[in-house]
């Protein structure tokens, strides 16, 4: 957990700032290198409210996020809306590994196989702030131990890791 | 991964703190598949809405029967399939959908001053797999519908895209057989969705209705729904013969079989255009929503209900001819402030409708026409102007209050020319909802509200009846109905939504269908007084139960001699329906449905027979983008009715009138296997 704590800590401080605010809306990225699989993994988590509406505003209809079915219709979305590049610009292959979903919360994994967070030079986030207009998407990058918070928005969805 | 789920938790679990359903202009769906829970959003007990999934398991015979998802709705068809359906709901008999406002998409599907029935709904361009939801009212209680909308009111809303692309095949009995092809293609930053349906189906008659249908639907979308704009493009095309309504003596005495016609010329065709946009702004503070549709019907029918009563040597036959272009805007916009801490949403909006339409009545024989009883060009024009507050005051109490004003401009050009002029008319119609609670997973409902239906506007400049040159009244343009309806829903039980409704709906003029003529006409005054109960359970996650019933004592509330029922207005209204969903790869449904007797004639001396009828559907998926799926209807061959009308007729051998119960029978057992291809 020693590389969590940070992390931790960055989430929580976020959190109490905005707690007051729940006029904005808001999702957290977390990036980070699985040094045992060594995977570079990919953790959203989005507001549950927020996703419902999205959808229901793109398609109309309800959707059950725990069949494989709906879940395909989030992915296309998230895929579509969040990519890391690699220095070349080219798109770092982003495997979809699935999500949870709670009354409040809806988690997304993803990950990158064999892949170590220097690769990583450009970050993509565009989920729900095209949406939403004023959604602001955090996106906390955990670099042996250090986390760097960058922050995405309507205006700004491509941002350098570096 | 374990440790990256129990950072997300943590993360969600603070993110929960400050989750905040801010978003009430938006429309909230679930993520869960249950029902969303309408549990302090809601301003009745008897409104709802039906989501794709449980449309989707509904087992239709015929599109319109997706209405059926509101509860104590039924929906059936007394004539050829072409024709626009029967409607019965709150102890209405509502003949074409008089009195229920059907729209899709925004687009008005009622017709008024049709030729054959005031507010004529026809659902056959609907694609059941383009809909995305149905949202119902029951009651006057909104200010945000104006005409027939007293009995209720069912929106259906269309998909902008579809999550999957699909291909269906299904073959029946019956010369049953429907492929349909939908989809949606992403380009240029929107989205075309695409649908085409080809149709046709005999039905069990003697004389095959050799129903042809061609549908499709085009539609541009560019945006989200509340913040994005769409074009549809629809076509529809439909022929049918119609085995219209047998006498029962003839049936009785084995002249006739239940499936028989009288007369095989019946039938008809129709057509049916549009032309719809729509344009939605969507902030945190404010909504503005502006759409406008062009639509151009045409429908010819042909009808013989008393077969050789009036003309002995061609027969009764009469063709009903409707040509129109209904043009029309809808505008609203929404202010959503917080003054004093309360939520409160304020709207306004614009309705406006144009109706050019040519129509008539002529007699005929086997399609040919041989007179005309009349001929007329009307022009019906419309302008409804709302308001409506929606406040939130406590976290026990929120009200709607809302008022709209509608005018009306008739004008008709007959071939009498003592049936032509220019009439006009206003009314307004105030409503208020007060909701209490939730309690304990409670909520308590007032509604008072105020509707109206307006008439033919040829009764409207109606002085000489056409038919016998007699003198007759005109009837006034707008009629006033009075709604007042105390409601509980509660989830008290877990896994269980319920709602209970006890209402009155008092009309100024009752509309009642004239068998012989073939129309609708403005009648006495009446009341309705009924309660209904609907539950939705979902135990499992793959079990769903519906229960429903409603029951109506519906009366004129005038003294006449003739009696005080209200001929075919209906008293009991029950489902019960059992959906799995999903055990592997079977899934399925079985749905009891029951409408009660309806009295035939203002004294009771005659009724109908109740009618039941069980539907099921059982499905297995292939493979993932693979199902196949088999449908049943009237599984256990009731030999019921669909209608039963009590009027004189004669047949070719009668000498003299008969007096008789006339009856269109339902569909007997009959079975559907469908193939679904997605992409």
């Amino acid at each position: 957990m020693r590389f969590f704590k940070p992390v931790l800590a960055a989430l929580l401080l976020a959190c109490s700032a905005l707690a007051f605010a729940h006029q904005f809306h808001v999702a957290y990225t977390d990036i980070s290198f699985n040094e045992r699989t060594g995977s570079l993994e990919v953790v959203h988590t989005l507001h549950t409210d927020d996703v419902d509406a999205l959808l229901a505003n793109l398609y109309q209809r309800q959707f059950d996020l725990t069949r494989p079915e709906d879940e395909a219709v989030l992915r296309k979305y998230v895929e579509q809306g969040f990519w890391i590049a690699g220095a070349g610009g080219k798109r770092l292959p982003l495997h979809w590994v699935g999500l949870t979903v709670g009354p409040e919360t809806v988690v997304v994994y993803q990950e990158i196989e064999n892949t170590p967070l220097s690769q990583a030079a450009v970050i993509h986030q565009g989920v729900l702030s095209d949406f939403l207009a004023d959604q602001t998407n955090t996106v906390n990058i955990n670099e042996n131990g250090a986390v760097r918070t960058l922050s995405f928005n309507r205006q700004t969805v491509e941002k350098a890791v570096r | 991964m374990a440790r990256r789920r129990l950072l997300a938790g943590l993360t969600g679990a603070l993110l929960a703190q400050f989750a905040h359903a801010d978003d009430d202009i938006l429309q909230r769906v679930l993520v869960q598949g249950s029902r969303a829970s309408q549990l302090g959003v809601a301003d009745t007990a008897s409104a709802g809405y039906v989501s794709q999934k449980q449309l989707e398991a509904l087992t239709a015979y015929r599109p319109g029967e997706l209405l059926e998802a509101t509860p104590g709705l039924i929906v059936s068809q007394h004539s050829g399939e072409g024709k626009a359906n029967q409607f019965y709901l709150r102890g209405f008999n509502l003949d074409h959908g008089t009195d229920l406002r059907t729209t899709v998409d925004d687009m008005p599907v009622n017709q008024r001053s049709h030729a054959h029935g005031q507010g004529w709904t026809d659902l056959n361009f609907l694609i059941p797999e383009l809909a995305a939801r149905l949202d119902y009212k029951k009651g006057p209680y909104s200010a945000q519908e104006g005409d027939f909308a007293s009995a209720g009111t069912a929106a259906v809303t269309y998909s902008n895209r579809l999550p999957q692309n699909l291909a269906t095949v299904s073959l029946g009995q019956n010369g049953y057989a429907r492929t349909a092809l939908a989809g949606t293609v992403d380009q240029g930053g929107g989205a075309w969705l695409y649908a085409l349906e080809a149709l046709h189906n005999d039905g069990p008659f003697v004389h095959p209705d050799d129903y042809q249908k061609l549908n499709g639907v085009l539609r541009y979308s560019q945006g989200y729904a509340n913040n994005g704009v769409a074009i549809t493009a629809m076509a529809y095309r439909g022929t049918w013969n119609a085995t219209d309504q047998v006498p029962r003596r003839a049936v009785d005495d084995g002249a006739l079989g239940r499936f028989d016609t009288v007369d095989p010329s019946d039938g008809g065709n129709a057509k049916r255009y549009s032309l719809s946009g729509v344009w939605r702004r969507t902030s945190s503070d404010a909504s503005s929503k502006v759409s406008a549709y062009l639509i151009r019907n045409q429908l010819d029918l042909y009808s013989n209900f008393t077969y050789f009563l009036d003309d002995p040597v061609n027969g009764d036959q009469f063709s009903q001819p409707d040509r129109r272009v209904t043009g029309g805007a809808n505008a609203s916009h929404t202010w959503h402030a917080h003054p004093g801490g309360r939520e409160s949403d304020f709207s306004i909006g614009l309705q406006l409708q144009n109706d050019n339409i040519f129509n008539g009545l002529y007699n005929t024989r086997a399609r040919q026409r041989l007179s005309a009883t009349r001929v007329d060009h009307v022009v019906e024009s419309s302008a409804g102007l709302f308001v409506e507050n929606h406040t939130r005051w406590s976290n026990w109490l929120r009200s709607t209050a809302g008022v709209r004003v509608d005018a009306y401009r008739f004008k008709v050009d007959s071939d009498l020319a003592a049936n032509s002029g220019t009439a006009t008319s206003r009314l307004a119609s105030p409503s208020l909802s007060l909701a209490f609670g939730p309690w304990r997973q409670t909520d308590l409902y007032v509604n008072l509200g105020n509707g109206f239906h307006s008439n033919d506007a040829r009764g409207v400049l109606t002085t000489v009846d056409p038919k016998t040159g007699d003198a007759a009244t005109p009837v006034p343009g707008l009629v006033r109905s009075h709604g007042l309806e105390l409601g509980v829903r509660s989830e008290i039980v877990p896994n269980l939504q319920t709602a209970v409704s006890l209402y009155r709906l008092d009309f100024d003029s009752e509309l009642t269908f004239v068998g012989d003529a073939g129309t609708t006409e403005a009648g006495r005054p009446s009341r309705r007084t009924g309660v209904e109960v609907s539950n939705y359970y979902k135990p499992l996650k793959w079990l769903t139960i519906d229960a429903d019933v409603a029951f109506a004592r519906a009366r004129y509330r005038d003294a006449a001699a003739e009696g005080e029922r209200i001929p075919g207005a209906v008293e009991g209204v029950g489902q019960l329906a059992l959906t799995v969903d999903a055990i592997g790869p079977w899934s399925g449904s079985l749905r009891l449905r029951y409408f009660g007797p309806r009295p035939l004639i203002e004294d009771d001396s005659v009724r109908s027979r109740a009618t039941t009828t069980i539907t099921g559907r059982l499905a297995y998926r292939i493979a993932r983008d693979l199902k196949i799926e088999l449908e049943g209807f009237n599984l256990t061959n009731r030999r019921d009715s669909a209608i039963d009308y009590l009027y004189e007729s004669r047949l070719k051998n009668e000498t003299a009138a008969v007096t008789d119960i006339h009856f269109h029978p339902i569909e007997a057992r009959s079975a559907r296997l469908t193939l679904i291809k997605n992409w």
